[in-house]
């Protein structure tokens, strides 16, 4: 999934702020920018402040998947949304 | 990895900043308890704002905007009277609520005192700490913890570092460091510079966890050779929200408190009890406060122990730092939890409803949970911290190793 993302093209629609093309790593922030979950999964409410909603998208990797640590503050949801590189099934019982 | 709007918000501390109003809602320490026995009145800054604090000699304690409402000249320099505190401008005197109740050079018939107000905050005593609160009425509880209360032997370190204090938060909320930055680092530099770094500190994380909780978050750790059963991982140390942690072990309390002074200030302080079994605490009128070291004489910061270490890698950061560059992993999961838990509350806030940690019904101590055996090192851990913390530079350092070994002979003696 992650891979497919990340052949879309910059921007997106997603409003890009200052902090692109700044700093070491402007790639990791540009993509950051536009996968980030942008509506709660809960009550579709806007989580990005520059979308005028009033939640937090926090993103860390873990390995080659990388993990959104959601929270809504229209209506209390929280989780984590995780961007995949792979799905793998469960091993068969012995 | 934050966008730059987030990092704004989390970082701000103004007021009617949903950030900055989150903050109103609690106590911070503003001044030593000795301070003002020296002189009863001084200049204190807390969230941005500068503040006079001040005790009347009826042991009242009070807090003004330090600008007079009259002219704005300092309060800071006023003159503490019985019934509160005169501006040394032009006379206009200030109860410790706020109320104006002498403008000395206007005519008596006018109503014109009863206009004006200074916005007061509320202040307390505890511990051998000045506490004030700015926030909305009516003002919660000031939490006793358990360390502000139990006996022993306190001793205070602080210093104001160049930083926003969230930055300092995240690393209560981040177990590896530990093992890095006072481990491997710490080795590195003992051997270039000659002096022997604690075993203890670089000990490997085999795992780490994090638990919510009614004052913060429990941040756990198994470090190499122990297990689930010890009391790193079984009872762990919290994150006191939002500017706290409490950490301990080996007969030593303490909380370290990260008061936000304005954005890019922090006042850090570490508050320790000693509190060795098997021994009389001696009397201490006050309680001693002394300046820890940050930066050498060329400028560098002061590694060589183990706070001046992480107060390196605070300030390093920047005075804010900028979260829309960093690259967080799944060892800084602690950190993403703090981060929605700033969040959760400043939503909570916004509702109308306390956050975390705002409480109304008096306690006269609460416990916090705290490991005793720290990282697995058992009763060395006590000489350990005093030798390579903050502690070697308190001028009661020799009389708390003292202290530690008396104790333990004791109890050693009393066990047979």
């Amino acid at each position: 999934m992650t891979a497919a993302r990340s052949g879309a093209r910059p921007g997106n629609g997603v409003t890009a702020g200052g902090d692109v093309g700044r700093g070491w790593f402007p790639l990791d922030a540009e993509r950051h920018r536009r996968d980030a979950p942008r509506y709660c999964p809960g009550c579709a409410a806007a989580l990005s402040l520059t979308d005028g909603g009033d939640g937090l998208v926090c993103e860390y990797w873990a390995g080659p998947d990388r993990v959104f640590v959601c929270f809504c503050g229209a209506c209390g949801w929280s989780g984590d949304i995780v961007l995949a590189a792979r799905v793998l099934g469960h091993e068969a019982a012995e | 990895m934050l966008t730059a709007e987030q990092n704004e918000e989390l970082t701000q501390v103004a007021a009617g900043t949903p950030m900055g109003e989150l903050l109103r809602r609690y106590w911070y320490p503003v001044a030593f308890t000795r301070e003002l026995e020296e002189f009863p009145v001084r200049p204190a800054r807390l969230l941005g704002e500068d503040f006079a604090v001040f005790k009347t000699p009826r042991g009242r304690y009070g807090m003004l905007p330090e600008a007079c409402p009259h002219r704005r000249a300092s309060l800071a320099y006023g003159v503490v009277e019985a019934d509160g505190l005169r501006c040394p401008y032009h006379g206009w005197l200030f109860g410790t609520d706020g109320t104006c109740l002498d403008q000395p050079a206007e005519r008596e018939e006018t109503n014109f005192r009863d206009r004006v107000r200074a916005v007061a905050g509320q202040v307390q005593e505890l511990g051998g700490l000045i506490w004030a609160y700015i926030g909305p009425s009516p003002a919660p509880e000031l939490p006793r913890f358990d360390v502000f209360v139990m006996d022993g032997v306190r001793d205070i370190g602080w210093t104001d570092l160049p930083c926003n204090f969230v930055q300092i938060m995240e690393n209560a909320v981040d177990p590896h460091h530990t093992e890095w930055l006072h481990g491997r680092f710490f080795e590195f530099m003992a051997r270039h510079q000659g002096f022997d770094a604690p075993p203890s500190f670089g000990k490997k994380h085999v795992k780490v966890g994090f638990d919510a909780f009614e004052w913060g978050i429990i941040k756990r750790r198994v470090v190499e050779g122990a297990s689930e059963e010890d009391d790193d991982w079984k009872i762990g140390h919290p994150l006191v929200f939002p500017y706290n942690m409490r950490v301990g072990g080996a007969n030593i309390e303490q909380m370290q408190i990260r008061v936000p002074v304005d954005r890019t200030t922090t006042r850090f302080m570490l508050y320790t009890v000693h509190a060795p079994v098997g021994v009389e605490y001696p009397e201490q009128p006050s309680v001693p406060d002394y300046q820890i070291p940050v930066f050498d004489e060329n400028g560098r910061h002061r590694v060589d122990y183990v706070e001046g270490q992480d107060m390196m890698a605070w300030v390093t950061q920047g005075p804010i730092t900028d979260r829309t560059v960093e690259h967080l992993g799944r060892s800084d999961v602690g950190v993403t939890m703090l981060r929605r838990m700033f969040k959760e509350q400043m939503a909570r806030v916004s509702r109308g409803e306390d956050p975390l940690g705002v409480y109304r019904d008096f306690r006269d101590r609460i416990d916090l949970p705290c490991e005793k055996n720290k990282f697995d090192a058992g009763g060395s851990f006590a000489i350990q911290f005093i030798e390579r913390a903050s502690s070697r530079f308190s001028p009661q350092a020799d009389a708390l190793k003292k202290l530690h070994i008396k104790a333990h002979e004791n109890r050693k003696a009393a066990a047979g």
